[in-house]
């Protein structure tokens, strides 16, 4: 155990202090981050600059409009009002538009007795923002016109229609699906994401080891699967730094004021601390099974171009589990879903799946977590004796036959 | 009780018979050549001593008892394809080695410094490894190897690639280590270096011993047959009756003797006499290489 930890060390220790590892580390989430930051606030920037125009017979609700859709975005967006239109009124905005002077503009037309017709006319369909805006904006304006007419005073109607303040607090988080659901979502695809990336650096540095010659220097001293052991702990605590760093950064970012003023408010996700603990049984386990398999690549070849093409047997499996995920999804109790969750090379992700999407017997989560291990060891052993006869013979990729009678030899 | 004692062990690769049978025993305090060329077995048989793969059939034994994986902390090994990792700075790279041969990181790191000072290589250890040459990469490998003291020294072709200079450095190093009491194997193609070096030796040819025991036994086994002399003028001694074979290298003739108990000095009268000026006359045994090639018969597949 001790050789197992030195190991693991030296692989830790390797890794961490490379450049490469910082640059990634800091890179990739403010990559991330300044990529959702930045499309946010061009939305933001979009919705307020519009220019547009409000033809109305009614001078009273255009104005009403107009004041509502200034509060609405913060005195941004640049609204004029025309009441009453003339007949050429419309031709002009039209040639604005196309001049692109102006973004849109809102006809409003009283109907006697009901709601007033609205038109929108705008120049980009594919201004969503604004468009949402004005609609949103109307909806207010009109549902006090109502109440108006139906003999409210105004300035009832101001204190009925002014915003609900919510005093948030942390709701439970299991009553919230949906948040709880993209959770799920969002650590599944963290977990693909660092079992492919790191279990490729487990089998790269097996082959490093091969190529530097290294390994008859370490094999006189510790036995393969120790050698295997603490290769798999050392770099897979790579991954695990890495991926806390960029939790932590994630918690840390969401729970700024910078990130609440961009996001809005239930932007966050959710986590139970059930669902995080299973988190990390599962992705433990998910990540120690699928790097014994990369040593166990790792160990079969010479070269890095050799991997490449063993590559598949590491995706396949993974990919299984992504087209399998809706079924997972839809119906978690379902035959089907129970079986494949019971795979090993598929429990780690679709078994965690079904425990955030619905409640899992016992003895199902504890029979997944036996397979598993039991696969581990079992691929463990077989990548430790395939390590140790291939190095010995070393020089060629060996075929099916041959791993077969490599597993017999002593 | 001997160091190592190897009965009897044989492994076969796919078709291919690595080592046939092979015995041979190491005694504690004693230099051991294991000699033979390329492909022979000398690397398999050695991998087979320490574990790293297992016999077919026979023993393996280290110190007087079957070998278990913890002997392994009493053993130094230095395989013939070596290497470092590359990245890792050089005394890092040393105490790691010591750790895991059970050493504490701070007396790895004490007895590290004191062996790159008797090696000369002091100012490599804050470097990466992958900045020195490849001498000093050797000898950071044999500080490795090394570096927990160990009772038997196994070393794999330990003297390929280092210059004169650093070859006869290491060479007095193994020497200490014996005059301390250890027992040294090492294997090598090099006749010439085990002839100085070691106590007794194995000559392995296709995986089989051809030739074994102490140095002073082999060579009392084989009669001073062959004379070496330097000389000028007339060559006619050549043709002496007494005279076997001879190669000639201008002015130095080497020449193998006829009998079984061979006598030179007809032979230096006859030179005598026809007038040759010589300047030097050695009567020796014949070098390990010359048994070797006479033991199989000069079919070296090299």
């Amino acid at each position: 155990m001790h050789n197992v930890w030195l190991i693991a060390r030296r692989e830790y220790l390797e890794r961490i202090r490379t450049r490469g590892f910082l640059i990634a580390t800091i890179l990739i989430p403010l990559l991330m981050g300044g990529g959702i930051a930045t499309s946010i606030l061009i939305a933001k920037h979009a919705k307020s600059n519009s220019r547009i125009v409000i033809v109305s017979q009614d001078m009273r609700l255009g104005q009403d409009l107009k004041e509502q859709l200034a509060r609405d975005t913060d005195g941004g967006m640049q609204v004029n009002l025309i009441s009453p239109p003339s007949a050429n009124t419309r031709p002009s905005l039209e040639r604005m538009i196309h001049k692109k002077d102006l973004d849109g503009y809102i006809t409003l037309t009283p109907v006697n007795g009901g709601r007033p017709q609205i038109t929108y006319r705008q120049g980009s369909s594919a201004d969503l923002a604004t468009r949402e805006t004005v609609q949103e904006s109307l909806g207010k304006v009109l549902e006090r016109e109502r109440l108006i007419q139906q003999g409210m005073s105004s300035k009832d109607v101001d204190a009925m229609m002014r915003p609900v303040e919510m005093t948030s607090s942390n709701a439970a988080p299991e009553d919230n699906t949906s948040a709880n659901f993209a959770g799920a979502y969002t650590l599944f695809f963290l977990m693909y994401l660092v079992i492919m990336l790191y279990g490729m650096n487990v089998a790269r540095s097996i082959i490093e080891e091969k190529t530097s010659r290294v390994f008859e220097v370490m094999l006189a001293t510790v036995k393969p699967a120790q050698m295997m052991a603490g290769k798999v702990i050392g770099v897979g605590s790579v991954g695990l730094t890495q991926v806390s760093i960029w939790m932590l950064a994630a918690v840390l970012l969401t729970a700024t004021p910078i990130m609440a003023y961009l996001l809005g408010a239930g932007a966050h996700i959710s986590l139970s601390a059930a669902q995080v603990a299973y988190f990390l049984v599962f992705f433990l386990l998910g990540y120690l099974l699928y790097s014994a398999m990369a040593a166990a690549l790792g160990a079969m070849t010479n070269s890095e171009q050799e991997l490449q093409q063993l590559n598949m047997f590491l995706v396949m499996p993974l990919a299984a589990c992504m087209v399998a995920l809706p079924l997972v999804l839809n119906a978690p109790a379902s035959l089907p879903a129970r079986i494949i969750s019971f795979i090993p090379f598929c429990a780690p992700l679709l078994m965690y799946m079904r425990i955030s999407v619905s409640p899992v017997p016992w003895y199902e989560i504890v029979g997944s977590i036996a397979v598993m291990v039991a696969t581990i060891y079992a691929v463990l052993w077989v990548s430790s004796r395939i390590y140790r006869v291939g190095i010995l013979m070393y020089g060629k990729k060996p075929n099916l036959t041959e791993i077969r009678r490599w597993l017999r030899y002593s | 009780m001997p160091t190592v004692e190897l009965e009897h062990i044989r492994k076969v690769y796919e078709s291919k018979v690595a080592v046939a049978g092979l015995s041979l025993v190491i005694e504690p305090g004693t230099m051991f050549g294991l000699l033979g060329p390329n492909g022979s077995g000398k690397t398999s048989s050695i991998r087979m001593m320490i574990g790293i793969t297992i016999p077919d059939s026979g023993t393996v034994k280290l110190f007087g008892k079957p070998f278990q994986r913890d002997m392994l902390q009493r053993v130094g090994y230095l395989p013939e394809e070596r290497g470092l990792y590359k990245k890792m700075n050089v005394l890092e790279q040393i105490v790691f080695m010591g750790q895991l041969r059970g050493l504490s990181a701070a007396e790895a790191q004490k007895r590290g410094k004191a062996w790159a000072e008797r090696l000369q290589i002091t100012e490599a250890l804050p470097k990466k490894t992958e900045e020195l040459s490849k001498g000093m990469q050797q000898k950071i490998q044999f500080i490795c190897t090394l570096l927990h003291d160990p009772e038997l020294i196994i070393m794999d072709e330990p003297f390929s690639g280092l210059d004169p200079v650093n070859g006869a450095l290491l060479q007095d190093t193994l020497l200490q280590l014996r005059a301390a009491g250890k027992s040294i194997l090492f294997s090598t193609h090099r006749m010439d270096q085990v002839e100085r070096m070691c106590d007794s030796i194995a000559l392995i040819h296709r995986g089989e011993v051809v030739l074994a025991g102490t140095m002073r036994q082999i060579k009392s086994e084989y009669p001073r047959n062959r004379v070496e002399m330097a000389y000028e003028g007339d060559e006619r001694f050549l043709q002496h009756p007494s005279v076997e074979s001879h190669k000639q290298y201008g002015g130095v003739a080497n020449l193998k003797l006829s009998g079984a108990q061979p006598d030179a000095q007809p032979l230096l009268a006859e030179a005598v006499r026809n007038g040759t000026r010589i300047t030097r006359f050695e009567v020796k045994e014949p070098t390990l290489e010359e048994i070797f090639i006479e033991r199989v018969g000069g079919a070296v597949d090299a």
